[in-house]
């Protein structure tokens, strides 16, 4: 009867409003978790800066800048698609097999010096479609054969350099002829990189997928529980080969830019992209399990990486270091950037 | 309670019925549901109230028998067919996405428009928005569809859970059945009145089916109760005509042990066995200090954001504190590892038990010897046959069935699972304390009452027990010590050798 009494007046309206004050202080935490991240990268990117215009002054100049733009152009065309891939919970190391099939298609299908069709536009219909069908092959591997995404894009990279190979075959070295073409990703169109415009275009289309599409939406679902994705009758099968299908598709156009940037056609364009994308999502604090992250921490993440790189060069790193010098940094980076996320119990594979 | 019996039946089951092999699970099921009505269904795990639920939310398909929605003959091919006629089911684990927002949970199961988002996939936020807050509004909750699921609360949660089990059926304008999978399983007592206040508003708009294993709950909220065992349903009755000692007897096909136990008092020669002086860990506990001697169980009382699950984990080493100190067995370090706290002989058997406390891909026998191998081990290698036998005799002893130590722990049943948690523990030559944090979560009465015997029995053996219960009549019924902590401080002691608190005077300390 007390009970009864209890529960029916006083006990309800007294934790009703101690509910309601715990969650407030919930939801401000929670607030400030969220923000928190991309603040702590903004700060970290700003010391990078800081420290590397102390070292040289030739680091904060308007034509660095812009250098350092045009180098993250392909990595942030890249890394949108990761971003989408890993929200799922999966991961596509296939980045730079499908760079190079796709940029030596277009090549081979574009004005170059083996001579040969220049089938203008169409050679990019055709090598993004070669990228399209990359993508879906590990999408459709991966879901209905439930083959670990990790195994099937990694097979993949390897069939798309082999794509790459055959088609670059023993013949002379495919040149860019297009004059309008050649750097034209490094040109300069309204202060920024014409390159740096594309990702620009990518990232907020990525964007905009994530936050109001289907697709978008679905992902993050998967990525936090695909059960309950089955359960109500969502499209997980479609979404996730759809999400290959478009990484695929960002990789392919990211090659295609390193074909132009590069001048020549070569199996190997995409060669160390995979080294800073997927770092650069997971410096951006996109869980590797799915479900919580986003594109524009990626951004940061990529600019950070970049800067990272572009400094080190400027500030007189031996080449033979670089790697090592970037690879210790890189590990340091995640350590402090999944910092806040730690958790005593918390167990990582 | 209004008057039900002149209005047509909601839904109606006739003589269902359901069989997997050999096993019938649900035999001959008959109930009728009207509008306005709150229907308790109770039982004991494994009497068939999952697989009737699976048949009415469309995950199964019946056997034999007919179901009847709206008087129509209806067989659900899939859930979304007892979507669409108006029957929707709040899960025990909560199927939430927890990082999109409260709106798009409430709005994943409409059909096509599949809450504004269009043919193309594009979504429509404000018309998905206002949908969601509509569901909510019938429901009465003044949440905010845009919120994010991982910043509510539990109660909160479960609200979103209800909202988007009547949604389909408010677009539709049909009557909703909420089918309630036991909301209040996991709930701290304040908050399981607030979704009982809640569940109680759902009689204006439609009918619930509410099961629960707390038999006092059933009886304040519902207007009928039905019993099923063995697969049948083998009573029906409003809850005016039935006491909870009845429904027990019906549940369990036996009689309570209601046995009360005789609290000893500190006898003043033995020393603690675990003794925190002054811990705090900011913004969650401050200034606790406990004591807790060999064969006493003693039992923390508070709400989910009074931090005495915090301090039983700190007890165990597996969270951190700021400062104070804990002891155990007379050694005192700051900050115990688990590994330090095990050695001690501390055993913790927690709230998690699917996360933390088990394996589940690994037979019951391996779990069992997993911490403390005793003479399953020579050294570094293991005696699978010693295991074995050692594992018989705590399947015997515990009363773990079925008797087949060699199968996988997660085929186990939850309270069988729970005894293979504890013997894990027990195992140990040298246990002095067992943290238990919710060792009856999830458990049905029967399965609750032998786990609780046999706590008793260890700490019948010496072992002092810190035990954070799920009810006050939990503490009351088993504890010889009780600790009230409120806003991360201690707000009450009772030793209940000689004190004798009412429900009343506990739960005004814990609010």
């Amino acid at each position: 009867m007390v009970d009864k009494v209890l529960s029916e007046q006083g006990a309800g309206s007294i934790s009703t409003t101690a509910i309601r004050i715990r969650e407030s202080g919930i939801e401000r935490r929670a607030r400030f978790r969220g923000l928190a991240e991309p603040l702590s990268l903004l700060v970290a990117l700003a010391v990078l800066i800081g420290v590397f215009s102390l070292f040289n002054e030739r680091f904060l100049t308007a034509s660095n800048f812009q250098n350092v733009l045009t180098q993250s152009a392909i990595p942030l065309i890249v890394a949108v698609g990761a971003t989408l891939v890993i929200l799922l919970g999966s991961i596509d190391l296939s980045v730079e097999g499908v760079m190079g099939a796709t940029g030596m298609t277009w090549i081979l299908l574009s004005a170059n010096s083996r001579g040969g069709g220049d089938l203008g536009p169409w050679a990019w219909v055709i090598a993004l479609g070669v990228a399209l069908v990359l993508g879906v092959a590990s999408g459709l591997i991966f879901t209905a054969l439930k083959v670990p995404s990790f195994i099937v894009t990694l097979g993949m990279w390897y069939v798309g350099l082999g794509i790459a190979t055959m088609l670059y075959g023993t013949d002379l070295l495919p040149r860019l002829e297009d004059e309008g073409l050649k750097g034209w990703t490094s040109r300069i169109s309204f202060g920024l990189p014409n390159s740096f415009w594309v990702a620009l275009l990518v990232i907020g289309l990525g964007m905009f997928v994530l936050r109001s599409t289907r697709i978008g939406r679905v992902t993050l679902a998967i990525g936090n529980s695909e059960t309950i994705v089955r359960s109500a009758g969502l499209p997980a099968f479609r979404v996730k080969v759809a999400v290959f299908a478009i990484a695929a598709l960002l990789s392919g156009l990211g090659g295609i830019l390193a074909t132009v940037q590069l001048d020549i056609g070569s199996p190997t364009v995409g060669s160390g992209v995979l080294f800073i994308v997927i770092p650069a999502v997971v410096i951006g604090g996109t869980h590797l399990g799915g479900g919580k992250g986003g594109i524009l921490r990626t951004v940061l993440g990529v600019f950070l990486l970049t800067i990272l790189n572009n400094g080190l060069i400027l500030s007189g790193v031996e080449s033979s270091y670089q790697s090592a010098v970037t690879g210790a940094i890189l590990v340091a980076a995640i350590v402090f950037a999944a910092w806040s996320q730690r958790d005593r119990l918390q167990v990582a594979k | 309670m209004n008057d039900v019996t002149t209005t047509p039946a909601v839904l109606r089951l006739d003589s269902v019925s359901k069989s997997f092999g050999s096993n019938r699970a649900v035999r001959g099921v008959s109930l009728n549901i009207h509008s306005g009505e709150v229907i308790g269904l109770i039982g004991e795990n494994g009497a068939g109230k999952s697989t009737l639920l699976k048949i009415l939310s469309g995950n199964y398909r019946h056997d034999e028998g007919t179901i009847a929605v709206n008087g129509q003959t209806i067989q659900f091919r899939g859930p979304a067919d007892a979507l669409r006629a108006g029957i929707g089911v709040v899960h025990q684990e909560q199927s939430l996405f927890t990082n999109l927002t409260v709106a798009e949970n409430i709005e994943v199961n409409t059909p096509m428009g599949r809450g504004g988002v269009n043919r193309l996939g594009l979504y429509n936020w404000r018309r998905l928005y206002a949908d969601a807050a509509k569901a909510l509004d019938l429901i009465g909750s003044h949440l905010n569809p845009k919120t994010r699921v991982s910043d509510l609360s539990f109660v909160d949660r479960q609200m979103v859970e209800i909202a988007r089990a009547i949604r389909v059926s408010a677009a539709s304008h049909t009557t909703p059945l909420v089918i309630l999978d036991e909301p209040t399983a996991i709930l701290e007592r304040t908050e399981t009145a607030i979704l009982e206040r809640e569940i109680s508003k759902l009689r204006d708009i439609g009918s619930v089916i509410f099961v629960s294993h707390r038999l006092d709950e059933v009886m304040r909220i519902c207007d009928r109760v039905v019993v099923m065992r063995d697969g049948e349903l083998i009573a029906d009755r409003r809850v005016d005509d039935v006491t909870e000692e009845e429904l027990f007897r019906l549940m369990v096909g036996r009689e309570t042990h209601a046995a009360v136990r005789n609290r000893r008092s500190i006898e003043p020669t033995s020393s603690p066995v675990i003794s925190i002086h002054d811990l705090t860990r900011a913004g969650s506990y401050a200034d606790v200090s406990i004591n807790a001697y060999p064969g006493r169980i003693l039992a923390i009382l508070g709400t989910s954001g009074s931090g005495r699950e915090s301090v039983a984990r700190a007890i165990f080493g597996a969270e951190g504190f700021d400062s104070g100190s804990v002891s155990i067995a007379g050694y005192s370090g700051r900050q115990l590892s688990i590994k330090h706290a095990v050695d001690l002989g501390v055993g913790y058997v927690p709230a998690e038990r699917k996360t933390e406390g088990m394996v589940g891909g690994m037979p019951a026998d391996e779990n069992i010897t997993l911490t403390h191998p005793g003479s399953a081990a020579l050294g570094p290698f293991e005696l699978p046959r010693r295991r074995l036998s050692l594992a018989r005799m705590w399947f015997e002893k515990l009363d773990i069935r079925p008797r087949e130590p060699e199968h996988m722990l997660q085929d186990f049943s939850g309270g069988n699972q729970q005894k293979v948690v504890l013997a894990k523990w027990l195992n140990s030559s040298n246990l002095k304390a067992l943290v238990l944090d919710h060792p009856l979560r999830g458990l049905d009465p029967g399965a609750a009452e032998t786990v609780n015997a046999q706590i008793r029995s260890v700490c019948d053996d010496g072992t002092a027990i810190i035990l954070i219960p799920d009810t006050i009549d939990e503490a009351l019924d088993i504890a010889d010590d009780i600790v009230v902590m409120r806003d991360g401080r201690i707000s009450g002691v009772f030793d209940l050798g000689h004190d004798n608190p009412a429900t009343l005077d506990l739960l005004e300390r814990m609010l």
